[in-house]
């Protein structure tokens, strides 16, 4: 609904001020525009020198006086920082007194200063639409540092190329589209509970999508976290139960998304919420069963016939069919596991008049409208097995950390008294073995420092030394990053309290078959000694990786992932929370590893950018849509298959069938334009002409 | 090192095991250095300040950094069969430049003093309590010494127990009451008969 009414409101506008960009009906002239009107194009060249970035291995001069015999070029200009006060009013001036009609900038790529230099251009007079980018630095300087020549050939090359587009660009208009108000958030983890309370305390309507069934994500395993050893699930719980009740969040747990479609401002999503096999309390009312819906009893559990190790403790503890992964999950509903109940039915008796339980219950689909979306997938512990050396899931007394973290923590299946796996014993002499998986460029493990680990293991040093008389910590590291605040002073405190800290990495880990005690290779590098040291335990500081179902996500909403598998942010310093997809906002560790504070700094960047368009209540879009040349139009409609966003429509016009264009779904990818066998679709900004006009710029229209 | 296979033994030397094993750590050691040199060498990060402000270390294989780190680890023998130990000059470079704020220096002096009690000291050292002793100095004066400060105009022996040798008396008795003459002089004759 929305979008037609904004095709309406834009409809009107784009006819008083378009004269090129038309929309379909006037579409014919438009192409010819060019030779029809015969206006002069007049485009002035600015050559950036990016301080030496550019001119060092780029002749300015020589370029510039090339430029100046270039066709249709009227000006032609360099200067140290064209983005600059000083270089944009150079843009500016040239416009009024050259009278230009195009604007090409040689400098870096529009990736970085696009949108810089079309302010520029608009504010001189011209369509910002008028503005071609020549990309002498990312594809010019820098890749031929050495070769002053070759690069200095490849820029005239590339301004040669964007002249020939100048001058044939057009006038366009963005549109504008409402915006939603209301967000969504997947998945609540701390990143994902604290981006949802920022934006629903921000008067926003927000969905909090949880795959599993409580939120809470890892930090809620947690016993104690470091610096400040607060314990996790006190400074945690209150923040889930804050989520629950919170107005403004409609919280969906056991729920994953199922389907994107739409564009930033107004994203349809489908939700597939899980069958829990209960219904909550607010479910049992709308089914008319009064006073009924889960209440946490746990009288369920309690007859449940069914055992099976609890994926919350890491295996390490039972639980039944139907179960919660501990007392203080959010929502407090049970929720039942379909791969192993038996469909006995004595919960169901055990529930009795509550009727909360239904066996028969089918996973149900939910549709939503959002503005923005956040994307707080988290992270998964890297499958440290497959390191062999180390002997995980070989030798018993092996565990990662996260085990570890449930075995030292007060309500984890031991009551938070450590023990070895192989016979309950308490370990006196305990292994830490840093960089499991991190900094490995073997393809087994993750080139990357998971960035935690080292101050994660520094607090389980501490913690068995606090817990256990005379235990003794060892840890091998390669170097310790304690980098944030009150770290390094953690550290401090930790090698002061009597941890060892062995800068060598472990080579292997081998077991006493009788004792299951473990010998551990290394080198103290700082003796240059080797050293076998015979341990109680071993803990592994397991890389992370991102959660297994991110991929999934974020293909459905259009996020890219870096080299390493984390989702990709819009620029890794000045816009770390942003995605190249509008609407789309990165939270917390999805991103890349870090701890709870940057999670939480992090879920509150992400909060602030996503609540941004909504607050505006409009955003502009690019006006890069396909039109429909009505006249050359045949009506034959395969491109409306071919369309990956829906955008396209066979409608009639004055008896005949032609092609429309829904031009807010459509996002420019001239899928459409490329296939039409009549050459009836236009694209704008990219059309025909204009890629053919560089095309022959750069065959023909070479220096030599 | 039980082991012989014939081998110079250099080479047999170079054969051995030279694994840290955990029996080789004595947490007691650690403590004690701790105590005689009222300094915190557990807290050492190994940065290597110390080893590159000694003076000693470009003209020496010693290395106070593994020093420092012996004693975190408690490696009794490996600190105190060193001969290395007795190349530190106390000039307290490493002292004023450790960004722990850790005395390198002490802990040095604190394992000389533990290896000395086990009889491993250089002779050059006894004989400067040797020198010590009858003289009150360690580098006692000499005619070179006497001639340039005649030429400056000063009293050819200076105002220590050269100028008044009736003090000498005082510094040997504190030599005696701790015995390090008499153990001087016994470890001296022993190596040198």
């Amino acid at each position: 609904m929305a979008e037609k009414k904004t095709k309406k409101e834009t409809a009107p506008k784009k006819k008083e001020t378009a004269k090129a960009a038309a929309p379909a009906k006037a579409a014919a002239p438009a192409v010819k525009a060019p030779e029809k009107e015969k206006k002069e194009s007049r485009v002035g060249v600015f050559i950036c020198h990016c301080g030496t970035n550019i001119a060092g291995s780029v002749d300015i001069t020589d370029v510039q006086e090339y430029a100046k015999t270039l066709p249709n070029v009227a000006f032609a200009d360099n200067y140290q920082y064209m983005c600059s006060t000083p270089g944009q009013s150079k843009i500016i001036d040239a416009i009024k007194e050259h009278n230009l009609t195009g604007i090409v900038v040689a400098a870096c790529s529009p990736r970085l200063h696009e949108p810089t230099f079309r302010t520029a251009t608009k504010e001189g007079g011209l369509n910002p639409f008028r503005f071609e980018m020549a990309n002498i630095r990312e594809q010019g300087s820098w890749v031929h540092m050495h070769d002053r020549e070759g690069a200095t050939e490849k820029a005239k090359d590339a301004i040669r190329i964007a002249v020939a587009k100048a001058s044939l660009l057009q006038d366009l208009i963005p549109k504008s589209v409402p915006v939603e108000h209301a967000a969504m958030v997947v998945g609540a983890g701390i990143a994902g509970m604290q981006a949802a309370l920022d934006l629903a305390n921000a008067g926003i309507k927000t969905y909090l999508i949880e795959k599993n069934p409580t939120i809470g994500g890892r930090m809620s395993q947690l016993d104690k976290t470091f610096p400040t050893l607060d314990c996790s699930q006190c400074i945690l719980t209150p923040k889930m139960v804050d989520v629950g009740r919170n107005p403004n969040i409609e919280l969906m747990t056991c729920a994953e998304v199922e389907n994107v479609e739409g564009y930033i401002g107004n994203f349809d999503v489908t939700i597939r919420k899980k069958a829990r096999g209960v219904l909550s309390m607010a479910e049992a009312e709308e089914k008319g069963i009064v006073g009924g819906g889960c209440n946490g009893c746990g009288d369920c559990e309690v007859v449940c016939p069914v055992i099976k190790p609890n994926p919350f403790e890491m295996g390490m503890k039972p639980r039944k069919a139907i179960y919660i992964y501990h007392p203080q999950v959010v929502p407090l509903i049970y929720h039942i596991d379909w791969d192993s109940c038996i469909k006995c039915n004595l919960c169901v008796e055990a529930c009795a008049d509550k009727k909360a339980i239904d066996l028969e219950m089918q996973d149900e689909l939910v549709k939503v409208k959002v503005g923005t979306a956040i994307l707080a997938t988290g992270y998964d512990i890297f499958p440290v097995e497959k390191k062999d050396e180390w002997g995980y899931k070989k030798y018993e007394n092996v565990v990662t950390s996260l085990e570890f973290e449930r075995l030292i923590c007060a309500s984890g299946p031991t009551g938070g008294h450590l023990v070895r796996p192989s016979d309950g014993a308490t370990p006196k002499k305990v292994a830490f073995l840093l960089c499991a998986g991190s900094r490995d460029s073997t393809g087994i493990g993750h080139p990357y420092c998971s960035r935690f680990c080292c101050m994660y293991s520094l607090k389980h040093a501490h913690q068995i030394i606090e817990k256990i008389p005379g235990a003794q910590p060892y840890l091998f590291y390669m170097d310790i990053r304690s980098f944030g605040k009150m770290y390094e002073e953690f550290y401090y405190r930790i090698q002061d309290e009597g941890a060892k800290f062995m800068r060598g990495r472990v080579s292997n880990v081998l077991e006493d078959p009788v004792t299951k005690n473990l010998i551990i290779n290394a080198e103290d590098t700082l003796l240059n000694r080797p050293i076998s040291l015979e341990v109680d335990m071993v803990v592994l500081a397991a890389a992370v990786e991102p959660a297994a179902e991110t991929d999934k996500t974020r293909k459905l909403f259009g996020v890219s992932r870096s080299m390493d598998g984390w989702l990709l942010e819009a620029h890794p310093k000045l816009n770390p929370c942003g995605t190249t997809t509008a609407g789309v906002f990165l939270a917390g560790v999805c991103q890349g590893p870090k701890d709870i504070p940057d999670t939480v700094a992090s879920a509150e960047g992400a909060a602030s950018a996503a609540s941004i368009p909504i607050h505006m209540g409009e955003v502009e879009l690019e006006p890069y849509f396909a039109q429909c040349i009505e006249e050359k139009c045949a009506g034959c409609g395969m491109c409306v298959n071919l369309c990956p966003y829906g955008a396209l429509a066979l409608v009639e016009k004055d008896g005949r069938k032609v092609m429309e264009v829904t031009e807010a779904k459509c996002k420019g990818c001239g899928t459409c334009g490329g296939f039409c066998p009549g050459g009836a679709i236009w694209m704008q900004h990219f059309a025909t002409p204009q890629i053919i006009a560089q095309i022959d710029a750069f065959l023909l229209g070479g220096a030599k | 090192m039980q082991r012989t296979k014939g081998y110079p033994e250099a080479l047999d030397k170079k054969l051995a095991d030279t694994r840290l094993f955990e029996d080789e750590r004595h947490p007691d050691f650690t403590k004690t250095v701790e105590e005689i040199s009222m300094t915190i060498p557990h807290m050492c990060y190994q940065c290597g300040t110390c080893t590159a402000s000694c003076p000693s270390a470009p003209r020496s294989s010693y290395r106070i950094r593994k020093f420092v780190r012996r004693a975190l680890l408690g490696l009794e023998d490996e600190s105190l069969t060193d001969p290395d130990l007795w190349l530190c000059t106390t000039c307290y470079s490493c002292t004023d430049r450790c960004p722990r704020d850790i005395a390198p220096t002490d802990v040095i002096m604190a394992m000389r003093n533990l290896a000395a009690r086990r009889d491993i000291i250089p002779v050059n050292f006894l004989k400067t309590v040797q020198a010590i002793y009858t003289t009150g100095h360690g580098v006692p004066n000499n005619d070179v010494n006497r001639a340039a400060r005649k030429k400056l105009g000063l009293n050819p022996e200076p105002p220590t127990t050269h100028g008044f040798p009736q003090y000498v008396k005082g510094i040997q008795y504190i030599l005696d009451y701790f015995g390090l003459k008499d153990r001087a002089d016994r470890i001296v004759k022993e190596r040198e008969g």
